[in-house]
């Protein structure tokens, strides 16, 4: 008797430990059709802190006050992991905030296809672009982020250097700094982030300037092509940087923070980050005279920064509000929305026709931006960008060690991919 | 004689060596968090320019303190709580009878000492997400309760109950008290020294527990201290030295408990390491 | 009849233990094992069987066997040192004075802080940056500014002398109790015979503190096979692979890349790693206790 009460309790408990894997809930509690004018709630799960959403957020509450939004924030660390444990149970926010990942997610079904939206239309095509998969768009783009060089004007002025044109002259201006007693260029290159940008700044400018490379990243994807042949060349210009003592291993120490913070203090007279950092830099320290230039190429010309389309919002297919959340998505293909969102995190809108005064710290990045010189392959095309270039931005801490090549870093972050398309394919 | 002083004064170095490794860091914690980042920079371990509080109030307010301490409390409580109920429970079966099965599950529950429970995060997070328990403090407590913190305290639990002798309970049968009850009434109260070991060795683990809220919890107004904490480092942090009091508060509960309890948590942690 | 309902109310009263460790912890190790046979990734919706391509792969990974290596290093390292010094501390501090017992709660101290507070403490203590303590220190004396977190071949050593710091007082008292034990008669018989201060400790000391040796040298084991939060703290894996780990790695491919199936197979290495490692332990413990006895 006891022994069969247990046994069908076990067997019980193994049923629950299946179903759990593939359990699927009925939706939210919520489920009424309910009358026309009764508020509706869509959740919007983002990885961008509410903060920079405000303004936007507001305005949509005007616009819109049948729809109320619930704006739930997960830190990116564990994005993934709970938006993707709640699609697969069917459920899921309404509205979901989506970057590299959204072609994975896409691929699976999960979002709602917006090619034949007429509010799709009015986005930019670089800005559709990285959403687009097999024929359908499946996001609109938020305002773009960018990341070049800030530089202390007034360290610059000081020692009588200028904003350089060329790679050779950063390096030529880095070392006349150097001599005069300055640290050239602060990194917190315990973050693997920093030197993987700022060398794709340079692939930037000799790689992807070059038209007939722009099927590259496609071919990466497949796996047909590798940044070990056709990056090297640009991250090896690069690397000129740590041969000529400029970045130097003990920045390795350092963690954004502590080089944000010394930068700002005017410890050093550069840093590479993007305008996120520009009100802690400002806290800290008021009088900073702030600039920022683009990454420069071996030729003189406008530079290119690091960027792309920031983020953009997805609708979940399987939403019970689809029309209502389409209508978020129509209010943020409007110029006044797209204002709302640079008011509290600067960048530039892809919305045909906006145009948008980023300010004066970003004069000596005008030229970058009127070319269009704007690009970030990781976030744009690569179908698993992100522990893409995060192991090609360890390597990169390795490099800076001595401990290994350019050329072994960048076939790292080959063999990343390679392993990825198996996995995940 | 000559000897003897030369002992003693090497002794007296010694301890003064081990004392200046162990308080230097802590003491630097603290003075650092009275400080400008300037201040800091230009003399790290000297007595602070004045009492300023205002790293404080940047910090309280940035890791929505009094929030995350509930949450805290919560937690660690309640798994506690329910830690104490199913493993005196368990442990009291384990050692009183005989029957096979109680001796395979015993034998079940031990793996759990050897093996961690970090090997099968993954499939747990499916779990947790599956009985709708995501980015709830429920999920985080039996994540606590069942997969880090059972093993042990089963163990030691059992390895007490079985030098209680057994009359006891036997002549309290013969009152007519149930198994049950007479658990409750007879034995529990007689398991105190070995239950504030458990208590005080789950506190301190669940507290300090990172991973589990990292994983499970993940609405603001939901997370624990070392959550804020560690959402408070990186981009879009201010002055460092703000960010030290995070370090001081988050942990400052538990070092007062130390202060206060500091006979009981030594004891605690030497019964917890009787071999049972 | 009386036994038989007893026997039932011992079911009632373990089983509701017994089914939550089972679904928390025994279907989640079972699923690992199951899963590491799969495809399975959050981004894949069919399910299949891929044999042993997930171990094939992760033998093929230079970035995680560093992360298993580094485990590997770190467990032992700590363990080893740890225990040394929490034994010479026990002995050193095993006394009634009151300095000793001062001494003795200061060094316990750390151990109530959390690891990842323990690990941003010794980050900022660390940092390369102008204002980091430990090279202040160290130029104060003279000596030249050492990368301690951005040098690849220091930064893991640096990690581990922080949790020597913060778990050696943990041991220690776990050791003075040892020695509380210990019979002093052994030591006048030992003194009588003339023996040093050095081989009385070598003869009596050490082979008697086998109790909490073994419980110290499985702890310390286990706890730095988990190693996760210091990491996390003072250098994310960095500077490259040089302090990843096995569970870093694990959450990296098993959160961030999607790459689930992945992940448990690493799971299961672990697993294995864990067995093994603390079967050799345990066999060595045996073999002490067997000289002893």
């Amino acid at each position: 008797m006891k022994k069969k009460t247990f046994a069908f309790l076990l067997s019980l408990i193994m049923l629950v430990g299946a179903l759990v894997g593939c359990s699927s809930e009925s939706g939210s509690e919520e489920t009424d059709s309910g009358s026309e004018d009764e508020v509706v709630k869509l959740r919007m799960m983002a990885y961008n802190a509410e903060s920079t959403r405000t303004t936007y957020l507001k305005m949509l509450d005007e616009k819109l006050p049948n729809i109320d939004i619930e704006f739930e924030f997960v830190a990116l660390d564990n994005f993934n992991n709970v938006l993707n444990a709640q699609l697969q149970a069917g459920e899921g926010p309404d509205i979901i905030e989506v970057g590299g990942e959204a072609k994975l997610l896409a691929k699976a079904n999960y979002l709602l296809d917006l090619s034949d939206k007429d509010f799709t239309s009015k986005y930019a095509d670089a800005g559709l672009k990285p959403y687009s998969i097999d024929g359908g768009i499946y996001a609109t783009p938020l305002q773009s982020w960018f990341e070049g060089i800030f530089y202390n004007k007034k360290i610059f002025e000081e020692n009588g250097v200028e904003v350089p044109k060329t790679w050779d002259e950063l390096i030529a201006i880095s070392k006349k700094l150097d001599e005069n007693g300055v640290k050239p260029q602060i990194m917190g290159a315990q973050s693997w982030e920093p030197m993987m940008k700022q060398s794709i700044g340079l692939v930037n400018n000799e790689f992807y300037a070059d038209e007939a490379n722009s099927e590259f990243d496609n071919k990466f994807n497949e796996g047909e092509a590798k940044l070990a042949e056709a990056w090297l060349p640009a991250v090896e210009e690069w690397s000129k940087i740590i041969d000529e003592g400029i970045l130097t291993d003990d920045m390795l120490g350092l963690s954004y923070d502590q080089a944000l913070d010394q930068f700002a203090t005017g410890k050093a007279a550069m840093w590479e980050s993007g305008p996120w950092a520009v009100p802690t830099i400002l806290e800290k320290n008021p009088d900073i005279e702030l600039g920022m230039f683009p990454i420069p190429g071996k030729e003189e010309g406008p530079g290119w920064l690091i960027g792309g389309p920031g983020s953009a919002l997805a609708i979940n297919a399987n939403s019970e509000y689809i029309d209502e959340a389409l209508k978020v998505l129509e209010v943020t293909a409007t110029e006044e929305a797209q204002l709302a969102l640079v008011e509290d995190n600067a960048g530039s809108s892809f919305l045909k026709g906006v145009e948008v005064d980023l300010g004066e710290i970003y004069t000596d990045s005008e030229e970058a931006f009127k070319a269009g010189n704007v690009y970030a392959p990781w976030t744009a095309v690569w179908t698993s960008g992100n522990p893409i270039v995060q192991a090609y931005g360890k390597s990169l801490q390795e490099v800076l060690a001595g401990a290994k090549t350019v050329e072994e870093a960048l076939q790292d972050a080959d063999e990343t991919n390679d392993n990825l398309r198996n996995t995940l394919n | 004689m000559k000897k003897n002083i030369l002992g003693k004064s090497l002794y007296t170095i010694g301890l003064t060596i081990i004392c200046i490794i162990m308080i230097v860091p802590i003491y630097y914690l603290v003075v650092t968090t009275f400080k400008s980042p300037e201040e800091a920079a230009l003399s790290p371990l000297g007595l602070p320019k004045a009492l300023d509080f205002s790293n404080y109030t940047k910090a309280l307010e940035a890791m929505d303190y009094l929030q995350a301490l509930k949450n805290n409390l919560i937690i660690t409580i309640v798994a506690v709580l329910l830690l104490v109920f199913f493993a005196t429970m368990a442990a009291y079966v384990i050692a009183r009878s005989q029957k096979k099965i109680f001796k395979v599950m015993y034998s079940i529950f031990l793996v759990g000492l050897i093996i961690p429970f970090q090997i099968a995060v993954v499939p747990l997070y499916q779990i947790i997400s599956g009985l709708n328990l995501m980015d709830t403090h429920l999920g985080v407590i039996l994540v606590n309760v069942f997969c880090i913190n059972l093993p042990l305290s089963i163990f030691l639990l059992r390895g007490f109950i079985s030098t209680v002798p057994i009359e006891l309970e036997e002549a309290a049968f013969m009152d007519g008290c149930g198994t049950f009850k007479t658990f409750w009434v007879i034995i529990f109260p007689l398991l105190k020294p070995i239950v504030s070991t458990v208590v005080i060795l789950n506190t301190l683990a669940i507290w300090n527990d990172f991973l589990t809220p990292l994983l499970f919890i993940q609405s603001p107004e939901k997370q624990v201290l070392l959550q804020q904490v560690y959402r408070n480092v990186g981009p879009f942090s201010t002055d460092w030295t703000s960010f030290f009091p995070m370090l001081v508060m988050s942990t400052l509960p538990l070092v007062i408990f130390y202060i206060f309890m500091q006979k009981r948590v030594i004891e605690g942690v030497v019964a917890g390491s009787v071999k049972g | 009849m009386y036994n038989k309902n007893r026997q039932r109310v011992f079911m009632l009263m373990i089983l509701p233990t017994f089914i939550g460790f089972f679904i928390l912890y025994i279907v989640p190790t079972a699923m690992s094992f199951f899963y590491s046979l799969t495809n399975w990734s959050v981004y894949n919706a069919d399910l299949q069987f891929v044999g042993l391509d997930n171990f094939k792969m992760l033998f093929e990974d230079s970035k995680t066997l560093a992360g298993i290596k580094n485990t590997i290093i770190y467990a032992l390292i700590t363990l080893v040192v740890q225990n040394a010094i929490a034994i010479v501390l026990a002995v050193f501090l095993d006394k009634k004075t009151k300095s000793a017992n001062f001494v003795k709660s200061l060094v316990f101290l750390p151990a109530v802080l959390s690891i990842l507070v323990v690990g941003f403490l010794f980050q900022y203590i660390m940092t390369s940056a102008d204002y980091g303590l430990l090279n202040n220190i160290v130029q104060f004396f003279g000596g030249d500014p050492v990368n301690w977190l951005g040098n690849k071949d220091i930064a893991l050593y640096s990690v581990i002398a922080t949790q020597v710091w913060q778990w050696s007082g943990w041991l220690m008292v776990i050791y003075i109790a040892n020695l509380k034990s210990i019979d002093t008669a052994l030591y006048e018989a030992a003194e009588i015979d003339g023996a040093s201060k050095m081989s009385k400790f070598f003869k009596i000391t050490l082979p008697l503190l086998y109790p909490a040796a073994s419980f110290n040298i499985l702890l310390s084991l286990i706890n730095g096979m988990k190693v996760f939060d210091v990491i996390l703290a003072m250098t994310q894996g960095g500077p490259g692979y040089a302090t990843e780990t096995i569970m870093t790695t694990l959450i990296r491919e098993g959160f961030n890349s999607g790459r689930n199936a992945y992940a448990s197979a690493l799971g299961v290495v672990f697993f294995v790693a864990v067995f093994i490692l603390s079967r050799i332990v345990i066999a060595f413990l045996n073999k002490w206790e067997r000289k002893i006895s």
